[in-house]
C-alpha cells in the first residue's frame, strides 16, 4: 500500500492544529515561538507533498523560501525576545501587555 | 513499505508535537521540536525530496533550534506554572465549532471524488539538487534575490535588537586623551536615550560630572 496524498495532507493538518493549540495555551514567548515554527513546518509538508505528487518543482522551491523566512524570523524574533527579557525580566506574554488598551 | 515508513514517521512527528505542547519546560519543548523536524525530514525523503530533507535537518534542526536552545539557556527560563483557565464559558462553543470543522474535513475526505488523474508516485528528477538549483536560478531568480535582501534585513535587525544599548551615538567622535560620556549617563532623568557625547579631559572632571566621590581620599602630593 502506497501512501496517498490525503495522508500527508491530514498529517500536515494535525501538526498545524497542534501548533495553533500551542500558541493559544502557551504563556512563554519561546514556547509560542516554537509552536509557530511547527506551523511553518506543517505547511512545508503540504508543499512538498503536492510538489511530489504533482511532479511540480515550484512547491519545493517555495519550501526553500519558507525556510529562509523562518530563519530570518528566528533571528529577529529571538532578538526581540532578548530585548523584552532585558526590559521586563520575564518571558511571560502576560507581562508584556503595554500595548493593550 | 512506504506506508509503514509513513505511519512510523507520522506517529513520531505527532507524538513529538504533542509532547512539545504538553511540556512545561521550554528546553524539553525544544528537544521535542527537534524530533518533529527530524521526522518531517524522513517524510521528505519518502516523498522523493532529498534536498529539502537535507536542508530541513541543516537549517531547522541545526541552525534555528541551536539558536532557540541558546536563547533558552542564556535567559535561564523557568518552568511555566499552571494557571486557571480563562473564558471557561466558551468551551462548549469551541467544542461545537471544532466538531463542525472536523465533520467538514471528514466529508471532504470521504465524499468528494479524488482527482483520478493524480500521477503515480514514480521516480523523477524533481527534488534532486540540480533541478532545485536550476529552478532557483532561472524561473525563481527574483524571489531568490528578494530572499537574500530579507536575510540581510534580518541580520541588521537582529544586531540592532540584541545589542546592549550602545553608550555612544554613531556620530560620536572620541578625542584622543579625552574621556567621553553619553549625556544619558550624566543625567538619567533629563536625557533619556540621549547619547550625545560629553567630553572631559581629566579623571577629576569626569568624576565630578558623574557625581562620583573618591572613596579613598588619599591626598596627592
Amino acid at each position: 500500500m502506497v501512501p496517498q496524498l490525503s495522508w500527508y495532507l491530514a498529517l500536515s493538518a494535525v501538526l498545524f492544529t497542534i501548533g495553533v493549540v500551542g500558541v493559544m495555551i502557551k504563556r512563554n514567548v519561546i514556547s509560542m515561538f516554537m509552536c509557530i515554527e511547527l506551523m511553518l513546518n506543517a505547511v512545508n509538508l503540504t508543499f512538498v507533498a503536492f510538489s511530489s505528487f504533482f511532479r511540480d518543482l515550484s512547491g519545493q522551491l517555495f519550501v526553500f523560501i519558507v525556510m529562509t523566512v523562518a530563519a530570518a524570523e528566528a533571528a529577529v524574533g529571538l532578538g526581540i525576545i532578548i530585548a523584552v527579557f532585558r526590559n521586563r525580566e520575564s518571558l511571560d506574554v502576560d507581562d508584556a501587555s503595554s500595548l493593550k488598551l | 513499505m512506504l506506508a509503514l515508513l509513513f505511519i512510523l514517521f507520522a506517529g513520531l512527528a505527532i507524538g513529538c508535537a504533542v509532547s512539545m505542547v504538553v511540556q512545561r519546560n521550554p528546553l524539553y519543548s525544544a528537544i521535542s521540536l527537534i524530533g518533529v523536524f527530524i521526522a518531517l525530514a524522513c517524510l521528505y525523503v519518502t516523498l522523493a525530496a532529498p534536498f529539502i530533507a537535507a536542508v530541513q535537518v541543516i537549517v531547522y534542526a541545526g541552525a534555528i533550534m541551536v539558536l532557540v536552545v541558546f536563547v533558552i539557556m542564556l535567559l535561564n527560563v523557568e518552568d511555566e506554572e499552571r494557571r486557571p483557565l480563562r473564558l471557561r464559558s466558551l468551551i462548549p462553543i469551541a467544542v461545537m465549532l471544532a466538531a463542525a470543522l472536523f465533520a467538514e474535513a471528514v466529508f471532504i475526505i470521504f465524499f468528494v471524488q479524488a482527482n483520478p488523474k493524480t500521477p503515480a508516485h514514480t521516480v523523477s528528477d524533481i527534488g534532486m539538487t540540480s533541478s532545485i538549483g536550476g529552478g532557483l536560478f532561472t524561473t525563481y531568480l527574483l524571489p531568490f534575490e528578494i530572499t537574500s535582501i530579507l536575510l540581510l534585513m534580518a541580520i541588521v535587525g537582529a544586531i540592532t535588537l540584541a545589542r546592549t544599548g550602545g553608550l555612544l551615538s554613531p556620530r560620536a567622535v572620541v578625542v584622543p586623551g579625552a574621556q567621553v560620556f553619553a549625556r544619558e549617563m550624566l543625567d538619567r532623568e533629563k536625557y533619556i536615550d540621549d547619547l550625545t557625547p560629553v567630553t572631559t579631559h581629566s579623571t577629576e572632571e569626569a568624576e565630578k560630572l558623574l557625581g562620583l566621590e573618591h572613596k579613598d581620599q588619599s591626598p596627592k602630593t
